[in-house]
């Protein structure tokens, strides 16, 4: 890569495309405003209420929510690739995060994620063809007393052994919560969560040079 | 002032400042890449650690604390005592110098940073001879990331430095670093270009060969370099700055610290404005016409030729007919020797200030900042000294007028003998001026360019652009500035301030120092000249 020049003065989104964001949406990322001092500071909860109604933030998204709380682009791909939950590009509807931590691969945790792989047919970063699944894995979910154990979505499947993953994939409601959410989390009201996003113009082909980049040619 | 003992070494600092400044203020070598004067403190390379003593929180005896401290990130206190010279601290040194170059290439020879990096100095100073990396370097791509600037992201040591500069001082937001641990990078948005009037500063402040200005890219070694204090004539601010050349070319412009100007920092307009120098379209060699005699004397002979020709047309005609335009792209120590010189021979002549070139409105940084809050400002006037010349005119007394004024009463024939002076980069004879030149019988015309008015010139003089010269001018702040003569000028041509003070009857060489001796006389505030504080050699 290292003889590779990037040209980073080549739009990463079409002007004349229309946006992506909805008035809705915009509505709801307005609402945060009276919260906080600077419109900066909406920026977390604009990243959160988009990915959640859009499946991802793509570059086109970025650059809306950028000019919504008049911040420079840069400031939201700052912070949007800071934390691994927000996704550039869309995933499947439902997320399979597999422990790949010390306690959980003593118990076996490599084979699960084998199985789940070979079940979805797909590799780590990986999306089904029919857009339901996407796989990751993660450092540590915090569940070392129940290993294996993987998220689908956020709710917590411990103990988990390879037998058990074709009923997981199976369960139509492996992802419902158990406890209700902290109100302290805003999931925006009427919106439909996790729809995989259709509309991935102005995501363009954009070179990036990370994770993304591993993600999407993996 | 508080006084600190570090390394068993008792320093005096100013207040306010932190450990790290302290120390490089009092010479010593701190090894630092995060760190920049100029800059929020950040405290992310880790270089910088040094061991403090403390009071112990049972016996209350000071000891030394068994972890390290940033010394950028801790501001000193009286009676404090630290120290860097012990093996923990260099042990952390060689380590952070190792991890910094886990990745790099270590492609130095074909490096533009090579021989001002401090990857290299500190590798050296610091480090361990080999790394212990057995795995393959993560490769990162170039990236072009603005009209004028390249990102070779592989050298990055992610000190951050640009990213705050584009927040802090031109307050744009270009860059940004994304994602984060080992496959941290600088990048720009797509489509957002680092492109605003200071990105030139984000090459200088960037410790090692990662950000490059396109405009020096792959031209020399910056160790064939030479560089001279000069000031910069781009516009009225005087940015101090270091001119570096190599066998008579300039290659690039620097920013040199100046607190009482620009600090460290210098504008794009300044920094990638003196191509003109190397011009081959400047004149070169004076020219004598009288009547349809064209030669081009020996300068030997030209304050002769000068003075007799002068005086020839002052005995004819009368001292009121003579007038002298003096160009703001002069330094004071010329205008004074072109006044004296006008005003001995003509004692009533008429003194003229040149047209002050103007483009668009000040622009001040962080963008859209005022008040206390502005870091750099870049001024509308282009000239480097129009307070100066004005100075010199309005203590000369006499005769005075505008720019506008000059050309009206000559356009009215007023004058019969003249001397103009250009020195501007760009075209400035605008067609009303031009016809002033058919109005004179004696017109001497100094400019770098052939212009308008040279047809009709009776003797016309080469002038030399600032490098080639050597003087002081006076900022829009009132602030004189020297600049030395960093390259010689054309071949045939000779530097404005040695013929003017040939003419002006003085022998042997000129240097400004000598002439601001001499103004000390009759223009003492023009005569000091002010000199921004060298900074220590390693603060970078």
């Amino acid at each position: 890569m290292s003889w590779k020049t990037l040209d980073r003065n080549q739009q990463a989104v079409d002007p004349d495309a229309p946006p992506v964001l909805s008035d809705a949406i915009r509505d709801r990322i307005r609402s945060f405003f009276d919260r906080y001092e600077t419109k900066r500071a909406v920026l977390l909860p604009a990243l959160h209420i988009v990915q959640n109604t859009l499946g991802h933030v793509s570059w086109q998204a970025m650059a809306e929510i950028a000019e919504l709380l008049e911040i420079h682009p840069s400031d939201v791909m700052n912070t949007i690739s800071f934390y691994t939950h927000f996704w550039t590009h869309p995933k499947g509807e439902k997320v399979i995060t597999v422990c790949r931590s010390i306690t959980c691969e003593v118990m076996g945790g490599s084979a699960v994620l084998d199985e789940l792989k070979q079940q979805l047919g797909v590799d780590e970063h990986g999306t089904t063809t029919d857009g339901r699944y996407s796989l990751v894995t993660e450092e540590c979910l915090a569940g070392c007393d129940h290993g294996p154990c993987l998220l689908v979505n956020e709710k917590m499947h411990k103990c988990v052994k390879p037998e058990d993953v074709a009923k997981i994939l199976a369960d139509s409601g492996n992802d419902r919560l158990s406890m209700e959410r902290s109100e302290l989390f805003d999931v925006p009201a009427g919106t439909s969560e996790h729809a995989l996003s259709a509309s991935s113009s102005g995501d363009g082909n954009i070179d990036t040079t990370s994770d993304v980049r591993e993600m999407r040619e993996s | 002032m508080p006084k600190i003992i570090i390394d068993n070494q008792e320093i005096e600092c100013r207040d306010g400042v932190n450990v790290l400044q302290a120390a490089l203020e009092a010479g010593m070598e701190i090894p630092h890449y995060c760190y920049h004067p100029g800059l929020k403190v950040v405290a992310s390379c880790r270089l910088c650690l040094m061991e403090m003593q403390m009071p112990h929180p049972k016996t209350q005896e000071m000891g030394w604390v068994p972890k390290l401290f940033p010394s950028c990130q801790t501001p000193v206190r009286d009676g404090m005592i630290c120290r860097f010279d012990s093996d923990t601290v260099k042990q952390n040194q060689a380590n952070c110098m190792e991890f910094f170059l886990l990745n790099h290439p270590l492609d130095c020879p074909v490096c533009d940073q090579a021989g001002e990096c401090h990857l290299q100095d500190y590798s050296y100073h610091f480090g361990h001879a080999e790394s212990r990396m057995v795995d393959q370097k993560l490769k990162t791509p170039k990236k072009d990331i603005g009209p004028r600037t390249l990102l070779y992201s592989d050298r990055c040591v992610m000190c951050t430095r640009c990213v705050r500069f584009t927040e802090e001082i031109s307050g744009t937001h270009e860059l940004c670093m994304v994602n984060r641990g080992s496959r941290a990078e600088i990048d720009v948005f797509s489509g957002h270009p680092l492109d605003n009037p200071l990105q030139g500063n984000v090459v200088d402040i960037c410790p090692v060969g990662c950000l490059l200005d396109k405009d020096f890219l792959f031209k020399r070694r910056v160790w064939e370099l030479n560089g001279t204090s000069s000031v910069c004539p781009g516009c009225a601010t005087g940015c101090s700055i270091r001119v570096d050349q190599a066998d008579n070319h300039v290659y690039r412009l620097k920013p040199r610290f100046n607190p009482k100007v620009n600090d460290w920092w210098m504008c794009d307009e300044g920094r990638f404005g003196s191509d003109y120098v190397h011009d081959a379209k400047r004149i070169s060699s004076p020219i004598v016409r009288r009547g349809l005699d064209e030669t081009t004397p020996a300068w030997e002979d030209m304050p002769e030729i000068l003075r007799f020709r002068f005086e020839e047309h002052v005995r004819e005609h009368s001292g009121e007919s003579v007038v002298a335009m003096l160009s703001p792209f002069m330094s004071c120590e010329e205008g004074w020797l072109l006044i004296k010189f006008i005003r001995e021979i003509a004692p009533n002549a008429t003194l003229a200030m040149g047209p002050v070139p103007m483009a668009g409105e000040d622009q001040s940084f962080p963008a859209g900042a005022n008040g206390d809050a502005v870091k750099f400002t870049i001024l509308k006037e282009k000239c480097p000294n129009r307070k100066g010349i004005e100075q010199l005119i309005a203590s000369a007394g006499g005769n005075t007028l505008s720019f506008e004024e000059f050309v009206g009463q000559c356009t009215e024939g007023k004058f019969s003998a003249g001397w103009v002076v250009g020195g501007y980069p760009n075209e400035w004879v605008d067609k009303a001026t031009a016809k002033i030149a058919s109005k004179f019988q004696l017109l001497v015309v100094q400019d770098l360019f052939e212009n308008a008015l040279m047809a009709g010139a009776a003797v016309v003089l080469p002038a030399c652009a600032w490098v080639e010269r050597e003087g002081s001018f006076m900022n829009a702040a009132g602030l004189v500035q020297p600049f030395e003569r960093a390259v010689q000028p054309p071949d045939g041509a000779r530097h404005d301030g040695q013929y003017l003070y040939e003419i002006a009857g003085y022998t042997g060489l000129y240097s400004g120092e000598r002439v601001r001796e001499l103004m000390a006389e009759s223009k003492a505030d023009l005569s000091v000249a002010y000199e921004a504080p060298c900074k220590p050699v390693h603060a970078h």
